[in-house]
């Protein structure tokens, strides 16, 4: 009998599976990827024109940095207020996570305001090689902070829910992960397209 | 005392697993279209490969046809010929290689790391009706005279966004499939523990992941550029098919024959029937030759990049992994038996021809090599075309030896052993008669012609390379014939037909909707059947 119950012991199952986890932490690693691709394609295109002489920005076209600063703070601030939702579920603190959730969308909003702002200012036609890289590098990027926004919305529902408490916050860790890359891509544009120009 | 003593946590999951009610299967349309389970996407999207595969076969045996004597066959009208031969490249791996190989991941991977669905189902069903969707909608944008060098300005843009689903769809399979090996293993099926194929599907679909994307934002800026701005760059007509060939070259063509590599090891270690001594390295090759078929930097590149020592010599380094794969597969058999089957013969044609490819591509890889010019625009030589049918037909070879290997867990019954013995045979020769021919004139100096006779090659290498498309054509023919058994009710179909090792063979043939009946045994190996056959 003992023999038979050491032969065939049933497998415990997977500890904490983490699927949501894993499965965004792999969705994130591909929009890096895409937008490596786009910065690059980018850089290269630039440094093709401007070596030969040529001038990237068409006459005419403005590229003021304020509003894409702006933007790149507020989205260093969202990420802390994100983490502190993650914290403060972690901690069971309710009340301070919906509180943080809410101010990370508000952030997220305020980007979307301050980067439709700067295409009403800079006069730059999508026709043009330039503008059509920009328009479509930043706008593929609004596109991510809205995916962004609406994964950390459904996690502030499920937390409101009670889904996610003191000792599985996958859910909320999930978001975070994305929106933390969201704010490393508009890093990268902030200084690849705003500041370097 | 202590032996029969079980952790808690263990009897707790246990009786959890007891308790729980049963999932109930779906029947009808529903049991189709409304379908999670990943079973269901996987033959839904085998058949669709093999059925859009037709089109794709049947228009590179038309080119071949064409090649021997372009000015009196002219099979194809002149302003649409070059469209049709992008519908041919694309369609190669859109169409046949990639869907084929994840349908037969989606099946067979759950399975082999002992999980009882796939990550994200939903999702794994959405790709499935999204590549659908994409794949008619790009067979429309060419029939709406869109396409590369199109003329209807939306078929262009059809083709482009229909381009998009197609990667999108991949791409959501690739993450469906990679988060079921990463996150959904039992207790003590470490990574280093699982199964071969399974192993391969994680590194393919992570490269998938890795490069794929690339190529998305490619066709956004396509779509932008045409639809939206002067369509002057990437979205105009004459760039979009330049704009992707680095996809059909080596390295980055390897990306969709990486399954063969586990495919092979794994069929050659069940029917061995010993451990895996070298499954370290084992995995390092398939792992390194992942790595190594990383080709998305070649976006946009120039002469000096196709000639830069990176490309030179990842296109030499990847002829490595395989031999040492072929030396880990080849050192079971000291203290295992060989057994024929016709997995096994599926399993070396693959390979052999994967083989081809990667040894073409190093020679490729050096500039002095080829004659005709390389022109910075990748595949212009038909060397490369040769290459990219080689990685292509291993794949193919490989998906429909899969799905023979595993037809009781693909089906219903077993595959017709005996014309699964000759399908890979006839698929090794015509492949090899395919792409030699290329890779001949390739290395002579001829190159591709878009012109309105079109062409490449010589008209003799053709007329092997049309005998050799038409063979394949037949091997695929004798394949699906030998697979029809699958789709006939059998009650008591064996759920081991291969005495196998690993969790898969574990599961009910055809598998129920939560693939296993009772608890999974403890995983303390790599090869868990084994190890319970010497317990017993």
């Amino acid at each position: 009998m003992a023999t038979a119950a050491l032969a065939l012991p049933p497998a415990a199952p997977p500890a904490r599976p983490r699927v949501l986890l894993v499965g965004t932490a792999l969705a994130v690693a591909g929009t890096l990827m895409a937008f490596a691709g786009l910065i690059g394609v980018y850089l290269a295109q630039r440094h093709g024109v401007l070596a030969q002489g040529g001038v990237w920005l068409p006459e005419g076209t403005k590229l003021p940095l304020t509003p894409g600063t702006i933007g790149m703070a507020t989205m260093l601030l969202s990420g802390v207020t994100i983490w502190w939702a993650v914290d403060a579920v972690g901690r069971n603190d309710r009340p301070s996570a919906y509180l943080a959730l809410g101010i990370t969308i508000m952030f997220g909003l305020a980007v979307i305001n301050s980067t439709t702002f700067l295409y009403t200012q800079m006069g730059l036609a999508v026709n043009t090689r330039t503008g059509l890289l920009i328009y479509t590098i930043t706008g593929a990027h609004l596109a991510m902070i809205v995916a962004g926004l609406v994964y950390a919305v459904v996690m502030t529902f499920r937390t409101l829910g009670g889904e996610y408490h003191g000792r599985d916050r996958e859910g909320l860790v999930a978001a975070a992960l994305f929106w933390y890359a969201t704010i490393a891509v508009y890093a990268v544009i902030w200084y690849a397209i705003y500041v370097t120009k | 005392m202590a032996v029969t003593e079980t952790p808690p946590e263990t009897v707790d999951a246990a009786s959890a697993a007891a308790t729980s009610p049963t999932p109930t299967q779906p029947t009808g349309l529903a049991a189709v279209l409304g379908s999670g389970d990943h079973k269901v996407i996987g033959r839904l999207y085998i058949v669709s490969a093999l059925v859009l595969g037709l089109v794709v076969v049947g228009l590179g045996e038309a080119f071949a046809l064409e090649g021997i004597a372009p000015k009196t066959l002219d099979i194809f009208p002149s302003d649409s010929v070059f469209q049709l031969f992008t519908l041919a490249r694309v369609g190669s791996i859109f169409f046949l290689a990639l869907p084929l190989t994840i349908g037969v991941a989606m099946v067979v991977v759950p399975l082999q790391v002992g999980s009882r669905t796939i990550a994200f189902p939903r999702a794994a069903a959405a790709s499935y009706w999204g590549w659908l969707l994409g794949s008619g909608l790009l067979i429309g944008s060419y029939a709406m005279n869109g396409g590369p060098l199109g003329g209807s300005s939306e078929g262009v843009n059809l083709w482009i966004a229909s381009m998009g689903l197609l990667v999108l769809s991949v791409l959501v399979a690739a993450v469906s499939l990679a988060t079921t090996v990463i996150a959904l293993r039992p207790a003590g099926l470490f990574l280093s523990r699982a199964p071969l194929f399974a192993w391969s599907v994680l590194v393919a679909a992570l490269m998938w992941l890795l490069t794929l994307p690339v190529l998305f934002g490619l066709i956004v800026l396509m779509y932008v550029d045409h639809r939206h701005g002067a369509g002057s760059y990437l979205g105009a007509p004459t760039a979009l098919y330049p704009s992707i060939q680095w996809l059909f070259r080596n390295p980055q063509i390897y990306v969709i024959a990486i399954p063969v590599l586990g495919f092979f090891g794994d069929v050659l270690q069940t029917v061995s029937g010993a451990r895996m001594k070298l499954r370290g390295v084992a995995q390092a090759a398939i792992a390194a030759f992942g790595l190594l078929s990383f080709g998305a930097f070649l976006v946009a590149p120039s002469e000096a990049a196709l000639d830069s020592i990176l490309v030179i010599g990842m296109g030499l380094l990847a002829v490595v992994p395989l031999l040492a794969l072929a030396a880990a597969c080849a050192d079971v058999f000291r203290t295992g038996s060989f057994k024929l089957r016709a997995g096994v013969l599926y399993a070396i044609s693959a390979f052999l021809i994967l083989l081809l490819a990667v040894i073409a591509g190093a020679v490729g890889s050096i500039p002095e090599v080829l004659d005709a010019p390389r022109s910075g625009s990748l595949s212009d030589n038909i060397f490369f075309l040769g290459v990219s049918h080689a990685a292509v037909l291993a794949a193919v070879i490989a998906g429909l030896g899969a799905v023979h290997w595993w037809a009781t867990k693909v089906g219903r019954t077993p595959a017709n052993e005996k014309l699964g013995m000759l399908a890979p045979l006839v698929l090794l020769i015509g492949s090899a008669l395919t792409v030699i021919p290329d890779l001949v004139a390739g290395i002579t100096g001829d190159e591709l012609q878009r012109n309105a006779d079109w062409t490449g090659g010589y008209a003799g290498t053709n007329a092997a390379a049309a005998a050799g498309i038409a063979l394949v054509a037949l091997g695929v023919l004798i394949a699906v014939v030998s697979l029809l058994p699958l789709l006939k009710r059998h009650d008591d179909a064996p759920a081991d037909p291969w005495d196998g090792l690993t969790l898969e063979w574990l599961a009910p043939s055809p598998p129920p909707l939560d693939n296993f009946v009772g608890d999974l045994p403890a995983v303390t190996s790599a090869e868990p059947l084994l190890d319970l056959r010497e317990e017993s």
